[in-house]
């Protein structure tokens, strides 16, 4: 186990190393001067000249990598170019709010998705398989962006039943389980959770439909196991993938929710994101990648390292 | 889940194609219904999209003022008018056009590119596999939205820009599904046999490792279409795609917004029509899958 | 008589209550204002993020040595004491002006307002090798103040500063100039970053709270020295909404009880929702400002004309549902310096044709130009379907409009930077779409028509040089006579319309929307709006 441990380890770091690489790069595919990209246009020649040392202008390029990422090391991503705030207080106060919506709307996703699936797993081929299928195909088809805004015209312009944008009258320093923070929570989370559910519904439907199938459980039945008997030897054998695959969706959630965050104005990482491209805040997107991707990549590992403990029957090459 | 993906994809035995088989998948589509309604509808726009200088009843720069957000139904606007008085139907017709277009080429060049590499890397093996395959790992360890948005974001708004984002965003998947079949296949007995029988990588290749990668990868492939039609208009809808004042569905959802108030039903057309035919490609490509006998 | 025992229950009963209703704090009164800014505008003294932003972080937390007028509504403002109350130019030397400073101002955290103070504000944005230069806010304030050359203290309530050359109108640039404490700066141990959260000024307001990219938190200063601008409301809450219809609907959700600049398209909604819509004639032009710069293509005047032709203004004032007026110049026709300009700006297609076509462009080579806009924000109007709107009439004349779109904040980096500069003339762009304030002479019209004001001295974006009107506006300065100064400043519109300087478009009437909560608020005609009008 250990040594199964220590080899994904092994396998990780040069991944991250590499994620590393790509954000460091993103300056560089910005056209024009690099050093455009990351000082001011007011900013007096001094400093111009501290950045051209920070960041190594004048040094060949392996260098200025070095630079970059000792720094980042450190916890150091540099200052935002547009409020010269640092982008590491920032991006860490926004993930807050994206790990709040992402994990809210993944709970939801997956909970209806297992159940979707389940349901129409035991029943494949009935009614319920053909619903459940619809609604799938119907989740992973629909462009999220388009549903948040019908969210927003039925429930929001229409019904005037909740709050059209925002985290809350406090704003994202102040989360509350009360009320009105949670009415502004739900059309985004339930926005944002359509994505997981489509998926997840087909991965535990062909899960559920599979091992219902398989001659340990027709023999199970066979020998006069209750349902619920039945239903824990399937969920047993379900949870790895399952478990995977829901783990991974939250970090797509939190990668991917700048289209749902734009619409709804939530203060996250997505936000942000969308308001770095626009005022072309290079110092601002390279963290947000850097550190949404190595979040993903640690979730990555994660999932990783607690399948084999559910399914010792799992060892990933 | 890609791992998940291959492994179940190899689950179909990998044979040689044959002349009929495509006959019988044909076949065999013809009699799902939901395939051949999704295929119809697919068709029906894609037509329209094509033809749309020819069919569509007006000129879709042309603005108005006074014809400004027409509800549907009005005179001469069979869908309305947009924010700026130009007619809605045109507009979607037109955009169908570059939607499509986004949705479809990256996915296209990410099939002949991501083939390509992943049939090397397979056939060849050794550390030049390993260096490929760990360099594409790289890049998925970025969520494909993420990625998308911050290519697109880094080297500037415009068409082309997104193109190459979409399409640097769907190499890595290809490259995974046609490395794990090409390495499964060259294991095989047969083509053992052809290599010692003194034939060359080149023809083996074309003879044996193709015929079948090309399937799998193709019904990878046919799932990715819905995902880049969607992200392709979610660029556009944050404003990173197509350049007003070109009509192309997401960027005309991001134009119509505040008209949400006067006329929902009109600003949410556009987003319907990028429903609808995403929806369509995955019907479609559910039912070729299990024509072809492959689940997913 | 009261038997003793009905006596003292009764005091027991109403003793809680008395208890009560006099412990009961008064109810603080609080406002939530939806901006249109991505962001709150720095609080460090001077606001970046446009001309709109001094409402909201300038003239709230700080005071100007002149200030404007902005608490009136039915008349144009004009320039009144601030910190200063008087201000003379030296008789012998018209290059020197005198102010005498306000006796009793404290600053926010207690320390007192004298002359120090001032000299200690102009080397923060003008003295770059002073400790508490701050290079952000120079940036900001410096293109407004073109005219100061030097400054000194005479006493603790006088101080001198010396112009640049003799100018009548130098005071006009004084309202955007405004003073923080010394002490504070000191206080939090030289740390611009730290008086962002925690500054301290002399004004109507003190900041309590500040949430980066969402809200900022304005509380009445009872202790304000202006007894007639006490606050009326007790927290004012600022909350930035870029995005027009998200802060319609934030307003229709009742999460915040004013807004600025609703999307014309939700006006209908909010009237019928009992939501007020209040607007005013705003001193405010909505233009594309050319480059005249060799290698623009705006160079030549037929097509700079064509151009004034060749759009259908009341389609855009239909579009913004009335909330425009129709631009026959740089200033509205009711100004007294609008004047009779030879060249009329109005929808003729022909005779826009027409003068392309001397100018050498067909449907076969038209013009190809790149021009820089906004997403949106405060003074922007409905960018994005004006520009598309523009686009499409300049196609109908053969020129196609490419543009590059980028957020506000952003735009103002590219306009301060002047036309010749590399980000603006190396990347291509020969236009700049931003709306100007056009309140006093120097904001209307000297500052774009003189060459001395090309960038870097200021924001003559196009690099005009008319030697006439340099002339002219050199004359403006140097005459202290009000007639002869409006004879002159009238002289400098006509020829910035002859001479199409700019695409002028529309005025705009700044309309903001407000729940029935709030009872009170005067909107200038001005961009500065006294925030302490606000009342609940």
């Amino acid at each position: 186990m250990l040594a199964y441990l220590f080899k994904r380890l092994l396998y990780t770091l040069p991944i991250a190393l590499g994620v590393t690489l790509v954000s460091f790069t993103l300056v560089y595919l910005a056209p024009g001067d690099p050093l455009n990209a990351i000082a001011p246009a007011d900013a007096p020649a001094d400093v111009i000249e501290t950045l051209k040392a920070t960041y190594g202008l004048d040094r060949p390029m392996p260098v200025r990598y070095a630079l970059w990422l000792t720094r980042a090391l450190h916890g150091d991503l540099g200052a935002s170019i547009a409020t010269g705030r640092s982008v590491a207080s920032e991006v860490l106060s926004a993930a807050g709010n994206t790990l709040l919506l992402a994990a809210v709307a993944a709970v939801a996703g997956v909970g209806i998705g297992c159940v979707l699936g389940a349901l129409a797993g035991y029943h494949a081929g009935g009614w319920v398989d053909r619903i459940a299928s619809a609604v799938s195909v119907v989740g992973v088809s629909v462009p999220h962006y388009w549903l948040g805004l019908v969210l927003t015209i039925v429930f929001s312009v229409k019904l005037g039943w909740l709050p059209a944008m925002g985290a809350g009258p406090g704003g994202s320093g102040e989360w509350l389980w009360d009320a009105d923070h949670l009415s502004c929570l739900i059309l985004p989370a339930a926005t944002l959770s359509v994505i997981p559910m489509g998926i997840i519904t087909r991965t535990v439907r062909a899960l559920v439909a599979d091992t219902v199938n398989q001659e340990f459980v027709v023999a199970l039945r066979a020998r006069g196991l209750s349902s619920a008997a039945v239903f824990r030897h399937v969920a047993k054998n379900a949870a790895p993938t399952v478990l995977a695959v829901a783990g991974l969706q939250v970090g797509y959630l939190m990668g991917g929710s700048i289209l749902v965050e734009t619409v709804f104005a939530w203060p996250g990482t997505g936000f942000l994101l969308n308001t770095a491209i626009f005022q072309r805040d290079i110092p601002l997107l390279q963290g947000i990648i850097l550190v949404l991707c190595l979040f993903f990549v640690a979730l990555n590992l994660l999932v990783d390292l607690a399948q084999p403990l559910l399914d010792p029957r799992i060892r990933r090459a | 889940m890609p791992t998940a993906v291959v492994a179940l994809v190899l689950a179909s035995p990998a044979a040689a194609p044959r002349r009929g088989y495509w006959h019988g998948v044909a076949r065999q589509l013809a009699r799902n219904p939901v395939a051949v309604v999704s295929a119809s509808l697919l068709l029906l726009i894609v037509l329209a999209a094509l033809f749309a200088p020819w069919l569509a009843p007006a000129d879709p720069y042309k603005a108005s003022m006074i014809r400004r957000l027409l509800p549907i139904g009005s005179v001469g606007h069979l869908l309305g008018s947009d924010e700026l008085g130009r007619d809605m139907l045109t507009r979607l017709m037109y955009g169908g056009r570059l939607s499509l277009l986004m949705g479809v080429l990256p996915v296209l060049f990410a099939f002949v590119i991501g083939t390509s590499i992943g049939v090397i890397a397979g056939y060849v093996g050794g550390w030049v596999n390993m260096a490929i395959m760990r360099t594409f790992d790289v890049f998925y360890a970025f969520p494909s939205v993420l990625l998308a948005v911050a290519i697109a974001g880094a080297l500037g708004p415009g068409m082309s820009n997104s193109l190459i984002a979409l399409t640097l965003v769907f190499v890595p998947q290809v490259v995974r599904v046609a490395e794990s079949v090409t390495t499964q296949v060259r294991q095989l007995d047969y083509v053992d046999a052809a290599r010692l029988s003194g034939a060359g990588p080149l023809s083996i290749i074309r003879v044996h490792v193709l015929g079948n990668v090309l399937g799998p990868v193709f019904v990878y492939a046919t799932g990715l279409v819905s995902v880049s039609l969607i992200l392709a208009s979610g660029l556009s809808f944050l404003g990173l795609g197509v350049k007003p004042p070109e009509a192309e569905w997401g960027l005309m959802l991001n134009t119509l917004r505040s008209a949400i108030y006067i006329n929902p039903t009109l600003a949410a057309l556009p987003g319907a029509m990028i429903f609808v035919t995403s929806m369509a490609f995955n019907l479609l490509a559910d039912g070729v899958r299990s024509a072809m006998d492959i689940r997913l | 008589m009261i038997p003793v025992t009905t006596h003292w229950k009764h005091w027991l009963l109403a003793a809680p209550l008395t208890l009560a209703l006099s412990a009961a704090p008064h109810a603080e009164t609080v406002a939530r204002y939806g901006i249109s800014m991505a962001d709150i505008p720095l609080t460090t003294g001077q606001p970046d993020r446009g001309a709109g932003a001094y409402q909201f972080t300038g003239h709230t937390l700080y005071d100007p040595l002149i200030a404007w007028e902005a608490n009136i509504g039915t008349r144009p403002g004009k320039l009144v004491p601030g910190l200063a109350t008087e201000w003379k130019v030296d008789a012998k030397d018209n290059k020197v002006w005198r102010f005498t400073l306000r006796r009793g101002v404290k600053f926010h955290d207690g320390s007192d307002f004298k002359a120090d103070a001032v000299v200690w504000n102009l080397d923060k944005v003008l003295n770059d090798k002073s400790p508490q230069f701050d290079a952000k806010q120079s940036a900001q304030v410096r293109p407004r103040i073109p005219s100061i050359a030097s400054f000194k203290k005479i006493d603790d309530y006088t101080v001198e500063i010396t112009t640049k050359s003799v100018d009548a109108l130098f005071p006009y640039q004084l309202p955007w100039f405004l003073i923080g404490s010394p002490a504070q700066w000191d206080k939090l141990g030289h740390d611009w970053a730290k008086v962002a959260t925690q500054p301290s000024g002399t004004g109507p307001f003190k900041l309590d709270k500040l949430v980066p990219r969402e809200r900022a938190d304005l509380v009445k200063n009872a202790a304000y020295w202006d007894k007639t601008r006490i606050a009326k409301t007790d927290r004012i809450v600022l909350i930035p909404i870029p995005d027009a219809v998200t802060r319609a609907n934030a307003l229709l959700n009742g999460q915040v009880d004013i807004i600025e600049t609703p999307p014309p398209d939700v006006m209908p909604q909010l009237v019928a929702q009992k939501f007020k819509i209040v607007q005013n004639v705003t001193p405010h032009v909505w233009p594309y400002h050319f480059s005249t710069q060799p290698g623009s293509p705006w160079t030549d005047l037929r097509v700079r004309k064509a151009v004034n032709l060749a759009v259908d203004r009341d389609a855009i004032v239909k579009l913004l549902g009335g909330q425009a007026v129709v631009a026959k110049g740089q200033l509205d026709k009711s100004s007294p310096w609008f004047g009779k300009p030879a060249f009329d700006l109005k929808y003729d297609l022909p005779a826009a044709r027409a003068l392309m076509a001397q100018a050498g462009f067909t449907k076969a080579n038209p013009l190809k130009a790149k021009i820089i806009i906004a997403q949106g924000g405060t003074g922007q109007m409905l960018s994005l379907p004006m520009n598309e709107f523009i686009q499409q009439s300049l196609a109908e004349i053969d020129i196609q409009v490419e543009f590059e779109v980028v957020e506000l904040e952003n735009l103002y980096l590219h306009w301060r930077s002047g036309a010749k500069s590399e980000m603006n003339a190396g990347k291509g762009i020969t236009a700049i779409n931003l709306g100007y304030v056009t309140a006093d002479p120097f904001y209307a019209l000297t500052r774009f028509a003189a060459a001395k004001y090309i960038a870097p001295n200021g924001v003559n974006w196009g690099g005009y040089d008319n030697p006439k009107v340099n002339d002219a506006i050199d004359k403006i300065g140097a005459t202290f006579d009000t007639k002869e100064q409006d004879k002159l400043l009238t002289f400098v519109h006509e020829q910035m319309v002859n001479d199409a300087l700019m695409l002028w478009v529309v005025h705009d009437t700044n309309p903001h929307a407000m729940s029935p909560k709030v009872k009170q608020f005067v909107q200038a005609q001005h961009w500065f709006q006294d925030l302490t009008t606000i009342g609940m």
